[in-house]
């Protein structure tokens, strides 16, 4: 054969051999949405994703509730000397509506909300023996997210008609399509948020079953009844709120640690560590998946965090004399100022509901009732106060209570709904009212400008 | 510019004699540039079929009769003609043709004659490219191609390098050209895992390159499809030539510096800014004890001194370092009518100006052409390269060097206390100090952190070529560009301030990508009569497949043990296989009328495996003419004119530089501690398919006087369309963007291109002057703002990454609160141009364009005997930069203690003071927020490239057996001109650095100004 022979039928071969199936090229680290939802393994997984979207920086990996005690703070409680503009800006009140972190908030939790309606819609699914449970946990996360997000987003509950003002939109399907995406939902009420709320947690409460075993970290009913105690708390509904937290107290899954130090261990090295018999719902933090992000702004450098958020002297003042609760603060050496100790270990789990608050709950709602559904208020408020090491009362008022969530929850993400739901203005210098329209996010500029159904907030 | 032809050759004449007389004449033909012989010229003895030609010293030998006329021709250079007389040794020295020259120009698959080209093609020759001490290629082309933007990151080696031509054409697709490199398109995408990007073109060593042409309009560029509209940048490299064989060895060695240093504070300065700055918080806010707090701060910051000013310590000079580099280059070429070969090595070793930065370069490369008979021919390039990068970390991490500058200058460098580095160690906890300096210490990375990115690189390539018939050829070419890089990082237990990480965290990756392609095509020529054809069809097939891993490691038993392998803890690990490909055919066609008609029409159909089911193949045609009027018979009598050439093209041209799987809908991995999860990650748009930019360019070339001087003027259009954008959508939707065709934008602009040889002779000084203007604008956003940073947005009716927030209108006369026009509409519908200091009561507005109105660069060459000078200007006009990190060093000493930089002493103090630095007041953020206060002119004129060389006297290397010994003289970035405060005005952060975030300061190392001394020896 001729040399331009062997050519020609080189060259004709290689321009005519189709390569159209070359084209065909699968993604190998993604799956394609229309194979990812068959089984129920696939729905499962996918519950999972739910959890950890929801554990994500901004949101229960601490985000949620370092922005909303930061939008609580007063200057004398806590301070934030970070680089993060985003933060010295809500600490600061003065939220420009781009945001980063306040638009992370709102993206993340309507992520985690459409990562369950996917779950919820494909319930059909699962295999019969867990759907119920899957059910339970898909609509306790989703109701999780609407309440913090109704908390952060819009005006509080006993703010003016809950039925007139706006809260954040509700969306219960998933996504699929871009028409899907399309659909602009204007914000439902305060009131028909929370009834969502309601639903969702009431839902799960009946399907979830109690945890197997102390270190058990997925949802269960305590910890829908635990949320739902304070979804009432908030909404001043004390029956509802003390029963809810009784429910949690007397299913006899939960105990409270002997120290307070000790539901916030740090064994002097960062390292996993599976719920407390205290915890009821906590966000877990592994070497390999989750940011703990309260470490990463209270905790001192060396222990992983950054240190930015320094507790100022005037607030462990505040405190009780010998409460042990005041072991967990370091001083920066300037004598005024002190870091946070209560989540020293980078891979601890955050907190998201937990016992103390339970005994809090039913005693202010046995308070404000006049009851004592399950123990006398003056006997929870003392349970916790005897933890900490600190003289129990002879008497209790509300202020008892509010005072001792201060100390308790502190940083726990508490404060700013605390302020609010008992109308009590926060000590800045001057004042801002507690129903002041800057103690409320934006609607996050760039959802505004997409979704021309949202109202923006007052204010803003 | 008077003309001086070299005429002492014609000096010969005076001596003719009239004596018909036989006689045997030699010499030599010399090259008048560098007197290097010339082989293969034609020795013709006029008006008669005896003749000659030069062997490969350039020799030659015949018998003529006295008086008779010997002409030498050579494609390229001007024909001499000498008439015998007495001499039997005729040397003659031939120059280039200036109208032939730069005649051919690479174009895709082919070259072409540049007189004939209708398309706007811009040539960058080796000799402008060649020696320049810098990284990569693009480095060295910055200034000299008209519309050609380039603009470095930062002074990091081997990092990022933004390459603009004819302006942005896309949001979300990328705005780099694609590069092919000997026909074989590269993989030029970073592969970095530190959040700065790295440029693997920095793996090429330019001094192989032969020319690199830039392919920037439609006509030109659309045989390569969906891949043109952001321009192709074609590297031609270097080949042997029949001949002797020539040596070359050239080496440098040289030191560099920064361009530039911002000024900040001194210790005194520092403390009475921050003292007056508790002073002022504490009248605003009594409940805090503000000037106690501050004291204790200055005492910390001062290592423990109630003495604050102990220390006075300018960090800059604990970063900045004066870098050396060296770097050396060998080659042999040469070979016979058969083979012919180019073989070269490098070996370069450059050092950052900031330390613990340096770059190393190893390359081995050998072009081998074979002509096996008349018909066939086949060749191989075979590059081999390793490059070696010691990287810091990207500018938004405190272990960045730049970074130190927020430590405050009353901090000693070492703290005495432990006489180690301050920050290093507390003594009371035997850990690294948590609030001392005020941040993290960049210098302790130094010594206890290492980031080496290893790539080994080859790019190799087979081509053969067979003539069917004559000027039917058929060309089949196979390219593979291989990339195998390895990435090594070690943080040491000393620098978990920075980390997070104690006990130390290794980081290990390999990525390997195989980029193969396969090019097929013919080619017909063909002339008959009055009309020429020129035909090229064929296919290409490209696929590309990227593995990468990686592994994150934590728990180290001590700070000995640097490789993972000692680690207890894999915290991650990932392994993320990704391919595309693309199948394409292609085909052009010119036509040529008269030697004055041009037509070309040339188009590209592309399938590519990113798109969507329902738009896999997209088809991208040119079309251009051009009307060379100067050879028009009423242009005869203009002798001036040596050429006159109007041109037209118009096209589409296509980005697919997209995600690979843009289109699909996709469940991505989304485990929670232990257990496997997935979550929807992407939606689908099955009607995803190419953003498309239709160019239209209208050119104008024009020289005159022998070609002594050339003009080129070119008027552009590009519009795209469809768009690739990362849609935003309803978050309420669980997504957050759409990656959908929708848009438009546009780029439109003017180049002038003047190249002028001013004299000619002995001595030589030519010109070479490039000019661009673009205005680049989006027109059609779907009602989008797009951009997560401070203030660069892509806006309608607005070019891309323009600032968009709040005036500044400095502080309040009154009380030094910061202030900001209002901006509002009043009900007439006029600007409310009032001020506030509520921040967000103003409104955002357009506050300044990052990208350049104006691109230019100048190039001199003289020479006169053996001195040359070369001098570069290249600059950049009408830009704006947002200095991200003013928020920090430009405070009003309002957010921490930073150190500040020296005009917040300007800050407010009194009533009645009229300042643009509101009052200082710690913590109280004053005027902190992005706005215009950060934002300043980045408009610069850079004197870019300074060479003085010295070509040693022949008489004393032909002592030294050698053809050429030059030694010279070089700088870089000597001079700059700027109004910019900051560091250096060519700047983008590279943490942040994408479409929209451009013309951004946040802790960038300036560009290096780099002396260098050097030798070229031939042989």
């Amino acid at each position: 054969m001729k040399i331009s022979n062997i050519l020609k039928s080189l060259m004709v071969g290689i321009v005519l051999t189709s390569c159209n199936n070359q084209l065909d090229i699968q993604p190998s680290t993604s799956v394609d949405a229309s194979q990812a939802l068959l089984t129920s393994k696939d729905v499962k997984g996918t519950l999972v994703g739910a959890y950890a979207n929801m554990g994500s920086t901004n949101l229960y990996g601490g985000g949620i509730y370092v922005y909303s005690d930061l939008l609580a703070s007063t200057g004398t409680d806590i301070n934030f000397f970070g680089t993060f503009q985003g933060l010295t800006q809500i600490s600061n009140k003065e939220i420009p509506i781009n945001n980063t972190f306040v638009s992370g908030v709102w993206l993340n939790a309507y992520t985690t909300i459409n990562n369950v309606n996917e779950v919820l819609a494909a319930l059909s699914v699962v295999n019969s023996v867990d759907r119920n449970q899957v059910e339970g946990e898909a609509k306790f996360i989703r109701a999780s997210m609407y309440f913090e997000l109704v908390k952060l987003f819009a005006k509080a509950w006993n703010d003016g008609d809950p039925n007139s003002n706006l809260g954040v939109p509700i969306v219960l399907n998933p996504t699929h399509s871009l028409d899907d995406a399309n659909v602009a939902p204007a914000r439902n009420t305060v009131k028909q948020v929370y009834d969502q709320i309601i639903s969702d947690l009431t839902a799960a409460e009946t399907k979830l079953p109690p945890p197997d075993n102390e270190t058990y970290y997925y949802a269960t009913t305590g910890a829908a009844a635990a949320q739902l105690a304070r979804v009432y708390l908030t909404q001043g509904a004390y029956d509802l709120a003390r029963d809810a937290a009784h429910r949690v107290i007397s299913s006899g899954y939960y105990r409270l640690e002997t120290n307070y130090s000790d539901e916030f261990p740090y064994i002097g090295r960062a390292v996993r560590i599976y719920n407390k018999p205290e915890d009821i719902f906590a966000l877990q933090i592994s070497e390999q998946q989750g940011t703990n992000n309260m470490n990463n702004y209270y905790a001192q450098s060396n222990l992983g965090g950054r240190g930015d958020i320094e507790i100022a002297s005037d607030f462990l003042n505040t405190f009780p004399g010998g409460d042990s609760r005041l072991s967990m603060f370091t001083d920066d050496g300037s004598g005024s100022l002190f870091y946070s100790d209560k989540f020293d270990n980078l891979y601890g789990n955050v907190k998201i509901l937990r016992l103390a608050e339970m005994y809090l709950i039913r005693a202010e709602g046995n308070l404000r009732m006049g009851t004592t559904v399950g123990n006398a208020p003056l006997s929870d408020v003392n349970i916790v106060r005897n933890r900490a090491g600190v003289t129990p009362l002879a008497s209790v008022s509300i202020q008892n209570i509010l005072d001792e969530r201060r100390w308790e929850l502190a940083f726990e993400g508490q404060w700013l709904s605390d302020y609010k739901r008992s109308a009590t203005d926060v000590a800045t210098v001057p004042a801002t009212p507690w129903n002041s329209p800057s103690l409320v996010f934006p609607i996050p500029q760039r959802e505004i400008i997409v979704n021309p159904n949202l109202i923006q907030n007052e204010g803003y | 510019m008077i003309k001086r032809i070299p005429i002492f050759l014609w000096l010969l004449l005076l001596s003719t004699s009239m004596l018909a007389q036989s006689r045997v004449i030699s010499g030599k033909v010399i090259s008048i540039e560098d007197g290097q012989p010339i082989a293969g010229v034609n020795v013709v003895i006029k008006g008669t079929a005896v003749g000659t030609t030069t062997d490969v010293d350039g020799k030659y030998s015949l018998t003529a009769n006295l008086g008779a006329v010997i002409s030498f021709t050579f494609i390229g250079r001007s024909t001499k003609e000498i008439t015998v007389g007495e001499q039997a040794i005729v040397d003659v020295s031939m120059d280039v043709d200036a109208k032939q020259l730069g005649e051919v120009v690479v174009v895709g698959y082919g070259t072409m004659e540049k007189r004939d080209l209708t398309g706007n093609v811009a040539q960058i020759s080796s000799a402008a490219l060649n020696g320049i001490p810098v990284t990569s290629i693009e480095q060295s082309m910055q200034g000299k191609a008209a519309g050609v933007f380039i603009e470095s990151q930062n002074g990091k080696l081997g990092q990022g390098i933004k390459v603009r031509i004819r302006g942005a054409s896309s949001l979300s697709a990328s705005n780099q050209p694609l590069y092919v490199i000997d026909g074989i398109p590269v993989t030029s995408q970073s592969q970095s895992s530190n959040g700065a990007e790295t440029n693997p073109l920095a793996d090429l060593n330019f001094n192989d390159v032969a020319s690199v042409e830039i392919l920037k309009d439609a006509s030109a560029a659309a045989i390569y499809g969906s891949r043109a509209a952001n321009g192709v940048v074609l590297i031609t490299t270097k080949r042997g030539k029949s001949g002797k064989t020539n040596f070359s060895i050239n080496y440098f060695t040289g030191v560099s510096k920064e361009t530039g240093r911002r000024q900040f504070l001194n210790a005194q300065q520092y403390v009475d800014v921050e003292s007056q700055a508790a002073t002022n918080a504490a009248a605003l806010d009594p409940s805090f004890p503000y000037v106690a707090f501050n004291n204790s701060r200055l005492q910390r910051y001062a290592a423990g001194n109630t003495n604050y000013t102990t220390y006075n310590t300018d960090w800059q000079n604990q970063v900045f370092r004066a870098a050396p580099m060296n770097q050396i280059d060998v080659s042999a070429s040469g070979g016979n009518d058969k083979t012919r070969f180019f073989v070269s090595g490098q070996y370069s070793d450059q050092n950052g100006i900031l330390i613990g930065n340096s770059f190393k370069r190893l390359t081995a490369r050998m072009n081998l052409d074979h002509k096996a008979t008349d018909k066939f021919n086949f060749g191989i390039n075979f590059n081999f390269a390793r490059t070696e990068n010691h990287r810091l970390s990207n500018d938004n991490f405190f272990s960045t060097p730049l970074q130190i500058v927020a430590l405050s200058p009353i901090t000693p460098t070492v703290d005495p206390r432990t006489s180690l580095l301050s920050g290093e160690l507390d003594n009371s906890t035997g850990l690294p100090n948590t609030n001392f300096p005020v941040y993290y210490n960049p210098m302790i990375s130094v010594n206890n952190a290492h980031y080496v990115a290893t790539v080994y690189r080859n790019w190799s390539n087979a081509y053969a070529t067979y003539t069917f018939l004559p000027g039917l050829t058929f060309r089949s070419e196979v390219g593979a560009d291989i990339l195998f890089q390895t990435e090594d990082q070690y943080l040491g237990s000393l620098t978990v301030r920075d980390t997070g990480t104690p006990n130390g965290q290794g980081f290990n990756t390999t990525t390997l990508v195989v980029n193969y392609t396969t090019n097929n095509y013919l080619k017909f020529e063909k002339t008959m009569g009055l009309h020429t054809f020129d035909l090229t069809g064929g296919m290409s097939f490209q696929r590309s497949r990227n593995d990468g891993t990686s592994i994150t490691a934590q728990q180290f038993p001590s700070d000995a043990y640097k490789n993972i392998s000692g680690a207890a803890l894999i915290v991650a690990a990932s392994a993320a296989p990704t391919n595309f490909s693309f199948l394409s055919y292609f085909a052009r066609g010119n036509y040529k009328f008269k030697d004055r008609y041009l037509l070309s029409l040339s188009g590209r159909v592309d399938g590519s495996s990113r798109f969507g089911d329902d738009n896999r193949y997209g088809f991208f045609p040119a079309a251009s003419a051009g009307w060379i009027v100067s050879e028009e018979s009423f242009m005869q009598n203009f002798n001036y004119v040596s050429n006159l050439k109007l041109r037209a093209s118009y096209g589409l041209t296509g980005n697919a530089e997209i995600s690979n799987f843009a289109s699909r809908g996709l469940y991505s991995p989304a485990p929670y501690v232990g257990a496997g999860g997935q979550a929807p990650s992407q939606l689908k748009n099955p009607n995803l398919k190419w953003e498309t930019t239709a160019q239209m360019d209208i050119g104008l070339d024009f020289s005159i006087l022998n070609s002594r001087i050339s003009f080129e003027i070119d008027y552009y259009q590009k519009k795209t369309s469809d768009l690739l954008l990362a849609r935003n959508v309803k978050g309420t939707s669980g997504f957050q963007t759409y990656i959908q065709n929708v848009g438009n934008l546009e780029n439109k602009g003017v180049e002038f291109v003047v190249s002028s040889q001013n004299y000619v002779g002995e001595f030589k000084w030519a010109t070479s002057f490039n000019l661009a203007h673009n205005e680049n604008k989006i027109t059609n956003l779907a009602g989008q703002l797009l951009g997560t940073n401070d203030l660069n947005r892509a806006i309608e009716g607005q070019p891309i990454g323009v600032f968009y927030g709040r005036e500044f209108a400095g502080a309040d006369k009154n009380n030094g609160d910061a202030l900001y026009v209002l901006n509002t509409k009043n009900p007439d519908g006029s600007i409310n141009r009032g001020t506030t200091n509520d921040f967000n009561a103003a409104q955002q507005v357009v506050l300044g364009n990052p990208n350049p109105k104006w691109v230019g660069g100048i190039t001199n060459n003289f020479s006169y005997k053996g001195i040359d000078l070369s001098i570069v200007f290249q600059g950049v006009q009408g830009n704006k930069i947002y200095n991200a990190g003013g928020q920090y060093m430009s405070s009003s000493a309002s957010n921490g203690y930073d150190n500040q930089t020296t005009d917040q002493l300007r800050a407010w103090k009194n009533p009645g003071d009229v300042t643009d630095v509101p009052q200082l007041r710690l913590f109280f953020a004053n005027g902190v927020n992005p706005s215009s206060r950060y934002i300043t002119d980045g408009s610069y004129l850079r004197l870019k490239t300074l060479t003085l060389g010295y070509n040693l006297p022949k008489a004393v290397i032909s002592r030294l057996k050698m053809e050429k010994m030059r030694i010279y003289f070089s700088a870089q970035n000597l001079l700059t001109f700027t109004a910019y405060k900051g560091w250096d005005p060519e700047v983008n952060a590279d943490a942040f650095a994408s479409n929209i975030n451009q013309g951004q300061d946040f802790y960038s190392a300036p560009q290096p100004k780099t002396y260098t001394m050097g030798i070229n020896i031939g042989f």
